[in-house]
């Protein structure tokens, strides 16, 4: 397949706005500016059937025509470059190797939906993707991209990164704005949505780094064409970050929908060592596992819905058979764990009670019985204030349900069968 | 940076307009901090609280949310070992092990001499080369515990 998001990464440069300008950047935004009123940009964007690329799914169109609606001002267009989800570093490459992708797509959001200022809300441990940002901003402003009167018209828009600080719960997007204002990241009720009162209580639009980047190709070739890549519910192209244990570990641009065994075997290269596959959470550390067995699975928003799972981020993370599925659900509960903000009690107690019912397995002190209680807490989890507490469980509970033998094996040995002594 | 410069730093940093609301300045001041001192103190957390008009438990809370942000002494380097799953499955922990062996530190804690401090951290979104380190702001990636020792080296290690 063509390269889309990935076309400019391996270019010499391609962080520079010569290199961008080069390959035909930019000429989205003269498009727009030029030919396009904002109901033209989001019409065409509902045309292309794009879907947001941070977890949720949720139609990116419909989304700017919610904020273009709304008449309070100013209004406020978001970046959600927080990429915290384990195993996930999709957005890395975009925000590292073609900033100018995503912030051109930005400006064209913040022109659809009448946004005046915009945030690059950047995760603490990129700091290099943050100096990029802040140097291809700045290269924009020179050019006449950014600012007051954007190539000579009446439309303005201003652009900052603000830097996280180490808090996967800011990739929520309420925790997001209130991290934005500079509170603890704790997730706010919903609704209202940031649409309509985020940043401040003003309409906000938040979108992913992935999704932003999009946004100059659906301009340039249209959304029809768009909607012709992959799934038809759910089109476009796709990153795919993958690692575990497979021979080659990266980022690949395929067409939603593509089955996950082909990006396992043909595009990674297979499992280290010709091993045995064993399981593989296929939407970041909070998707529900699948076994061998149920990896013919197309890789889209639907699919995986059906299949019992999530795509999330579309993180792959594969395990192979010398590795111990509660060793590994342990470690991302553990996560979970130290990552809940402690605002709701289902998500701050469940994950304290998983992590240490886990460890009691791991180290071969637990009885049967706590597999019960697992999936018990598991339940009242999903009643957790955000997405985090709702999804948390999801790799310790699809584990229990799906290698239960090999919980059972820790239980009845009274040691992890995969350490030596 | 003395406590005066850094007032000014954020008088600067309130002053260039970036926001529209004074709070959204607290963590980009901590930032500042956080890069500048070795921990970020009650008087640093008043300071910041002054000049940009808000009260101090809001700073207070932010700097005490963030993992990022040390509000106990740190050592000038700062080594993060990444221990999440996909670093995990590459041998995460041994890197963090081999670390703290040569340095006679836990996870958390900072050396004697002020030089190092190491954390068993969370995904770093390096996981295409797994196991990795970051040392301040530089990344170290498919790190074997053979390259431990010249990784520490270069940030002026005395040990062998």
């Amino acid at each position: 397949m063509e390269k889309l998001l990935l076309r400019n990464v391996d270019k010499e440069n391609s962080h520079t706005i010569e290199a961008y300008l080069r390959s035909g950047g930019y000429s989205a935004l003269r498009k727009v500016l030029k030919e396009m009123t904002p109901e033209d940009v989001i019409e065409e964007v509902k045309r292309s059937g794009l879907r947001g690329r941070g977890g949720a799914g949720f139609p990116t169109g419909m989304k700017w025509e919610f904020a273009a609606a709304d008449l309070k001002e100013p209004k406020y267009m978001v970046c959600n470059a927080d990429e915290g989800e384990p195993c996930t570093f999709k957005d890395r490459i975009i925000i590292e190797k073609d900033p100018h992708s995503m912030i051109e797509g930005m400006i064209i959001g913040a022109y659809a939906t009448g946004c005046r200022y915009g945030y690059i809300y950047i995760r603490g441990e990129y700091p290099i993707g943050r100096k990029i940002l802040e140097r291809a901003i700045a290269e924009s402003y020179d050019k006449g991209f950014l600012g007051e009167n954007i190539l000579g018209t009446d439309f303005s828009f201003d652009l900052y990164v603000h830097s996280g600080a180490g808090a996967y719960i800011c990739g929520e997007e309420t925790a997001l704005i209130n991290s934005l204002e500079g509170r603890r990241g704790e997730p706010r009720i919903k609704p209202p949505f940031p649409v309509n009162a985020g940043y401040l209580w003003n309409p906000t639009v938040v979108n992913n780094v992935e999704t932003l980047a999009n946004v100059p190709l659906i301009i340039e070739r249209g959304g029809e064409w768009y909607a012709s890549i992959g799934s038809p519910d759910c089109p476009g192209p796709k990153l795919f970050p993958v690692s575990g244990k497979v021979k080659r570990p990266g980022v690949y641009e395929l067409p939603m929908g593509t089955p996950l065994s082909e990006i396992i075997y043909e595009h990674a290269g297979g499992i280290i060592n010709d091993r045995k596959l064993k399981l593989v959470f296929p939407g970041g550390a909070s998707s529900s596992c699948l076994t061998a067995d149920e990896i013919d699975v197309p890789m889209d928003f639907p699919s995986l819905a059906k299949a019992g799972t999530m795509l999330g981020s579309g993180a792959i993370m594969v395990l192979d058979e010398t590795d111990c599925v509660v060793r590994a659900a342990l470690r991302l509960i553990e996560f979970f764990r130290h990552e809940s903000c402690g605002k709701c009690t289902p998500c701050r107690e469940g994950t304290d009670w998983l992590v240490r019912i886990m460890r009691r397995i791991e180290n071969g002190q637990a009885g049967e019985e706590d597999l019960d209680v697992i999936l018990s807490i598991s339940e009242t989890m999903e009643n957790s204030f955000c997405g985090l507490g709702m999804a948390a469980h999801n790799p310790v509970a699809s584990t229990v349900k799906k290698f239960r033998d090999e919980y059972l094996e820790h239980i009845r040995l009274g040691r992890c069968p995969f350490r030596s002594s | 940076m003395t406590l005066e410069e850094f007032r000014k730093e954020i008088e600067k940093l309130k002053s260039s307009r970036k926001y529209l609301y004074n709070g959204s300045y607290i963590l980009p001041a901590l930032w500042i901090a956080e890069k500048n001192f070795s921990a970020i103190t009650p008087e640093i957390m008043r300071t910041i609280a002054d000049v940009l008009g808000v009260r101090l438990i809001e700073v207070e809370e932010a700097a005490e949310f963030y993992a990022m942000f040390h509000t106990k002494p740190k050592g000038k380097y700062i080594i993060r070992v990444c221990t999440n799953l996909s670093c995990m499955l590459r041998g995460g922990e041994e890197i963090l092990e081999k670390f703290c062996d040569l340095l006679g530190i836990s996870p958390g804690e900072t050396t004697e001499d002020g030089l190092f401090t190491i954390e068993a951290f969370e995904c770093m979104g390096l996981c295409d080369g797994a196991p990795a380190v970051t040392v301040n702001e530089e990344r170290f990636l498919n790190v074997t515990p053979e390259e431990v020792p010249k990784i520490l080296k270069k940030f002026g290690w005395k040990g062998k």
